[in-house]
């Protein structure tokens, strides 16, 4: 618990968290609040609703980010030295950031949806365009679950390589390249890339051969738990030099 | 039973030896510097004893049993090793009070150590706002917060202003005077030689000496310096009588080897030489510990 208390306060004591956590929120938001609003009705009509709900994908980036910063930010500013005297079974460290980046994920995934949601579909409702609910409802959820496990995927990730830019690039590769992977070397072995599962679990009709949403979901949670798992292992091998 | 025990400690890096076959203990309540050139290996000694890197061979114990095996490592050791390992976006207490609450320490010791360490007034602003000194405060005051036996900091005087320095000297004597051993570190002798009880000396890695400061300039043999307006006289007396002369280009003063106060003063008596000054040359802690280190150098 000791380590869980000292996680969350690393994470809210910094205006960064405020920022991403806000920009993950805002800008996917109000951009399918003004496409709601100022959209054509008939292209809003034949257009799909994931495709309206995902949006340009950045969510999903920005909390990957800032779960990655929940990592990195340790070894950025050297705070590693004194976080692991304190607590030397680093493990625990480890763990806590992962529980504080699950419980950052499910709250960036609840205001993602309450903002998104009640100001894009309720403007979509003025405005007689019709949506399904099943899609609605599968979109969110997807979406939802998405940056839960992007958020995680950034923690681990983070603690496997410890350094801040190589995170972030790594990470913003692996879901910005995301449905361009299995072009290059074939749907078999591509869907089963980080973004491409991502892309799967939010059921984007834009991109095709992907696998199944729930195939999708477990596979990126899969990842997280492998990266996990080695994080844990390598941060309690590794030397804080 | 030494409070901080390094017991033939060697870490090497690939081809680079950081520490080689290093020994030493530390008492409470002393304050026990611990000094070397640049890279000599203190850091290194320093992690190895908190557990942050592993020793390739040799112990690294504090309280008689290694870092990571202590119950309680809080209330054992208090450390600071970089006053720059602080998110720059996190104010002073914010800071403090991660670290209080992995330790489950309750959020007024924060305030009192910010009150030790005189940074009250600063606590709710931003690190990156902070002077080179209020950041070595903030470092003691994690470091403190514990309320630790052992206190471990590096470079700790580093950026400090003189009142700085005069501020942590009163702070780290009184705090072994409290019975808690205090390691610290430092390449610069005269920032700690008015605040340490004993030193360690290392350098390249190894053990140059430990002893007391009075320790560190016995046996270096000092020349006589002697001031007289008839030096010239007295050289030419005192080269004759099996002395060694050298000049600094003054007229009137010159540095003698080989020869004792009273034989000089003897030998100017004797023909009549008025001395203006006559007396060994101090040997500078300094002086000392440059010449310690300086012969193993610090680049392996």
């Amino acid at each position: 618990m000791r380590a869980l208390k000292s996680e969350w306060l690393k994470l809210v004591s910094v205006r960064t968290t405020w920022t991403l956590l806000a920009a993950t929120v805002l800008i996917e938001g109000l951009g399918a609040t003004l496409s709601a609003a100022l959209g054509d009705v008939e292209d809003l009509r034949k257009g799909d609703v994931s495709a309206f709900i995902i949006g340009l994908r950045l969510q999903t980036v920005l909390m990957f980010t800032l779960g990655a910063l929940l990592s990195t930010n340790e070894f950025r500013h050297g705070t590693a030295n004194s976080t692991f005297v304190v607590t030397p079974k680093r493990e625990r460290v480890i763990l806590a950031k992962l529980v504080v980046g699950f419980a950052v994920g499910v709250a960036g995934a609840l205001l993602y949806i309450a903002f998104h949601a009640g100001l894009s579909l309720s403007i979509l409702a003025s405005r007689d365009v019709a949506v399904d609910s099943d899609l609605v409802v599968n979109g969110y959820v997807g979406v939802g679950v998405g940056l839960v496990l992007g958020c995680l995927f950034g923690v681990a990730l983070g603690a496997v390589l410890r350094n801040q830019v190589l995170t972030i690039v790594v990470g913003l590769v692996l879901f910005t390249l995301a449905g361009t992977v299995s072009l290059f070397i074939g749907t078999d072995v591509g869907q089963f890339f980080p973004g491409e599962a991502l892309l799967a679990l939010q059921n984007d009709p834009r991109v095709e051969d992907l696998l199944s949403q729930t195939v999708g979901g477990l596979v990126l949670a899969g990842y997280c738990l492998v990266l996990a798992v080695a994080g844990m292992v390598l941060t309690r091998q590794r030397e804080i030099a | 039973m030494a409070e901080i025990t390094v017991e033939r400690l060697t870490k090497r890096y690939g081809e680079t030896l950081a520490v080689d076959d290093l020994s030493f203990t530390v008492q409470a309540g002393r304050v026990t510097g611990f000094l070397g050139p640049n890279g000599a290996g203190k850091s290194t000694t320093l992690r190895a004893l908190l557990g942050l890197v592993r020793p390739t061979s040799g112990r690294a114990l504090v309280m008689g049993r290694p870092f990571a095996e202590l119950k309680d490592p809080v209330r054992a050791v208090g450390a600071a090793l970089d006053a720059h390992d602080v998110h720059p976006g996190r104010s002073g207490r914010g800071h403090l009070r991660t670290i209080a609450a992995a330790a489950g320490l309750p959020n007024s010791r924060v305030d009192e150590v910010l009150d030790m360490v005189e940074l009250t007034p600063a606590r709710d602003r931003r690190v990156k706002g902070y002077s080179m000194g209020m950041r070595q405060r903030l470092a003691l005051a994690a470091a403190l917060l514990g309320d630790p036996r052992i206190l471990m900091l590096d470079e700790p005087a580093n950026g400090l202003d003189p009142q700085g320095m005069r501020w942590l000297r009163d702070i780290l004597v009184h705090l072994a005077g409290e019975g808690r051993a205090v390691l610290i570190s430092s390449h610069v002798l005269s920032e700690v030689e008015q605040t340490v009880d004993s030193v360690v000396v290392i350098g390249a890695g190894r053990l140059v000496m430990q002893g007391t400061l009075a320790d560190l300039v016995k046996g270096d043999r000092r020349p006589a310096l002697v001031r007289s307006p008839r030096a010239d006289e007295l050289r030419d007396l005192l080269e004759a009588a099996g002395a060694s002369v050298r000049t600094d280009g003054r007229a009137d003063s010159m540095h003698v080897h080989h020869a004792s106060l009273e034989d000089i003063g003897t030998l100017a008596a004797a023909h009549g030489i008025p001395i203006f000054e006559l007396t060994h040359e101090v040997a500078t802690l300094e002086d000392r510990f440059l010449k310690l280190t300086g012969e193993r150098g610090n680049v392996r």
